[in-house]
């Protein structure tokens, strides 16, 4: 413990340095997720690298030194964070029902003091209106999020704890009608407990509530600021465009701007889908920036080519090819459906002869013939005067020729 | 200049109105220009212009046209208000939000264009549809194909279904989403300019009056025409 005071912390680090030269880093103190309460001693003593059993102990045992070990063990609790991860924390103790329990043995001698009458009757109902509503506020709020336990068991416990406190409260009231305690007050505890217990799920409920009005509020803006965007800034690019002519470099930059922009906006902060489509939209994008070029990829159908397949990778052979020797316009069409997937790819450029295309030069007859011909598909590239389209076809095994 | 299309602009952008109105060819008088709902359907009445180049979002509008939409699609307002004049609208957007365009399509748009479009295309596209003929871009012709199941191998077996298209409409439609001309598209099935047309509109027809649920639908999931 004298470790963990700011003070002491640089001197105990020096001096372990003094005496080994490499001190192994301390892990951080954290609470695991996985618990037996809290996981404070756990996490204390992985932190410290001592036993947990030792630690447990320190903490009993300072506990009964008039409650440092309470009170120290609640500081931990408060500043101590959770170690990182994904599932919820839970803890293995089935702590709510202990102290249900604690409750229901101390409505025993308190019974007795109502019909005969004796010291310490305050402190039994301060401690079991204690005990009582502690087992309640956990459930609402720690065990309800716990997987092991859930929302019933919650339920349970807190009906379980009210039952205690109405009896607890129905002693006070016969101990005061009888005389037998001063202090009638002592009836506001048990109903205070009672109103604590009740309330406490109204805690979880709220949370719930500013959760969501939160996430609505963010949903709010961000379509606010798109309607805006979409006014303002997109029609400016779209003029820009229009005045700068297809393939200036203004209005390619304006192009690729818009894209970004309109994908933003529409597409949100759903991770983009890496199919064939998606992708070569990505790829076109990218093209446009370093060539005087402007491509339209137009999809239909619903394609399951993934974009690491073949398909994609000659496709992009294919736009690549038309944005570096054709530029201009190019047009990308996308159609899949259940026998497979059809791409085509047009450009209208000055085109060119497949034979008279040097031997040396792989770029069409590896990467786009040669690679769909290896995948059981076809490649077809159909050059004029007006432009050149390669149609590239990838049929399904168990699928025939379609319509 | 006396006999060009006469063409009004609405949109709530002075500065996109008067770029587009510099960048209209010789063939394109614009006579009108309105900047909401209620004053585009004032010039529209008094003008009566051939094409009405009209903005999908504007101000001013009735709100959601009554499905509950979010976002003001004042466009559709303007056509629905002025569907005792005959004119011909020709849907202008800056948004590729698929229910948007439908839905002003579905109002009677003969057609589609994003802003990005140069002047050229815009005066291209508003001769044809000052023609009476439709106007489709790829990505409309991507998102019909999808939505009339033609990519599931849908086809209609009689010539006047309305929910679904028939064999050429979807030859048609595949190769305006290919990005084809319809004079491309013309040459490569064979056929005469005037019947990719007369298709064209056929499948614009069946856009407007096809109760498919897919429209919408697929409209309001993809986000993307």
């Amino acid at each position: 413990m004298g470790r963990m005071t700011p003070s002491a912390a640089p001197e105990a680090a020096r001096a372990g340095r003094r005496a080994r030269p490499v001190p192994p880093p301390r892990p951080p103190l954290a609470r695991p997720r996985e618990a037996v309460v809290a996981g404070v001693a756990e996490g204390l003593a992985r932190h410290l690298g001592a036993p947990v059993g030792v630690v447990r102990a320190l903490f009993i045992v300072l506990a009964l030194l008039g409650g440092a070990g309470i009170l120290f063990y609640a500081w931990c609790w408060a500043l101590a964070p959770r170690a990182a991860g994904e599932q919820p924390p839970t803890s293995s103790a089935p702590v709510a029902w202990i102290l249900t329990a604690c409750a229901a043995v101390g409505l025993l001698p308190l019974a007795l003091l109502s019909l005969v009458g004796g010291r310490g009757f305050v402190t039994i109902v301060a401690v079991t209106t204690l005990a009582a509503v502690a087992a309640g506020v956990w459930a609402a709020l720690i065990d309800r999020r716990d997987p092991v336990r859930g929302p019933r068991h919650a339920t349970v416990v807190r009906s379980a704890d009210a039952v205690v406190l109405v009896v607890v409260f129905a002693l006070a009231a016969l101990a005061g009608r009888d005389g037998r305690i001063a202090d009638v007050l002592l009836i506001v505890v048990p109903v205070a407990g009672l109103a604590v217990l009740l309330s406490s799920n109204l805690v979880g409920k709220w949370r719930e509530l500013s959760g969501e009005r939160d996430k609505r509020i963010r949903e709010e803006q961000r379509a606010e600021m798109a309607a805006h965007l979409h006014d303002s800034v997109l029609q400016t690019l779209a003029l820009i465009q229009n005045r700068g002519g297809a393939s200036s470099e203004v209005a390619r930059l304006a192009r690729a701007q818009e894209r970004e922009l309109r994908a933003w906006l529409y597409d949100g902060d759903q991770p983009a889908d890496s199919d064939l489509s998606t992708d070569l939209r990505d790829y076109a994008a990218a093209l446009e920036l370093d060539y005087p070029v402007r491509i339209d990829v137009v999809a239909a159908g619903t394609s399951t080519e993934r974009a690491s397949g073949e398909v994609a990778a000659a496709a992009r052979e294919a736009m690549l090819n038309a944005a570096r020797h054709a530029g201009g316009e190019v047009s990308v069409y996308i159609e899949g459906g259940a026998g497979g997937v059809d791409v085509f790819v047009r450009d209208r450029g000055a085109g060119f002869e497949l034979d008279h295309v040097p031997s040396d030069r792989l770029g069409v007859r590896q990467s786009i013939i040669g690679r769909l011909r290896r995948l059981g598909g076809t490649a077809t590239v159909t050059s004029g005067p007006t432009g050149t389209e390669v149609h590239l076809r990838s049929a399904r095994e168990e699928a025939g020729a379609r319509g | 200049m006396a006999d060009g299309i006469r063409v009004v602009i609405v949109d709530d952008h002075s500065i996109f109105r008067s770029g587009l109105r510099s960048d209209l060819d010789d063939t394109v008088v614009v006579v009108g220009e309105a900047a909401d709902v209620p004053s585009a359907i004032a010039v529209v009445a008094e003008t009566r212009p051939d094409v009405v180049l009209l903005d999908v979002h504007l101000p001013g509008g009735s709100g959601g046209g009554g499905t509950g939409g979010t976002e003001a699609t004042g466009g559709e307002d303007v056509i629905r208000a002025s569907s005792s004049v005959p004119t011909r609208f020709l849907a202008l957007s800056v948004s590729d939000a698929a229910e948007d365009v439908v839905r002003v399509i579905r109002a009677g748009a003969r057609g589609y264009i994003t802003k990005g479009s140069s002047g050229v295309e815009v005066s291209r596209a508003v001769r044809a549809v000052a023609d009476g003929d439709a106007v489709f871009s790829p990505r409309l012709a991507g998102f019909v194909l999808d939505a009339f199941g033609a990519v599931a191998g849908e086809t209609a077996t009689v010539d006047d279904e309305l929910d679904r298209l028939s064999t050429r409409e979807q030859e048609v439609m595949r190769l305006i989403a290919r990005g084809y001309a319809y004079k491309e598209v013309a040459s490569a099935l064979f056929i005469s300019i005037k019947t990719v047309e007369t298709h064209v509109s056929a499948v614009l027809r069946k856009l407007q009056l096809s109760s498919r649920h897919e429209l919408t639908a697929w409209a309001s999931e993809r986000r993307l025409l």
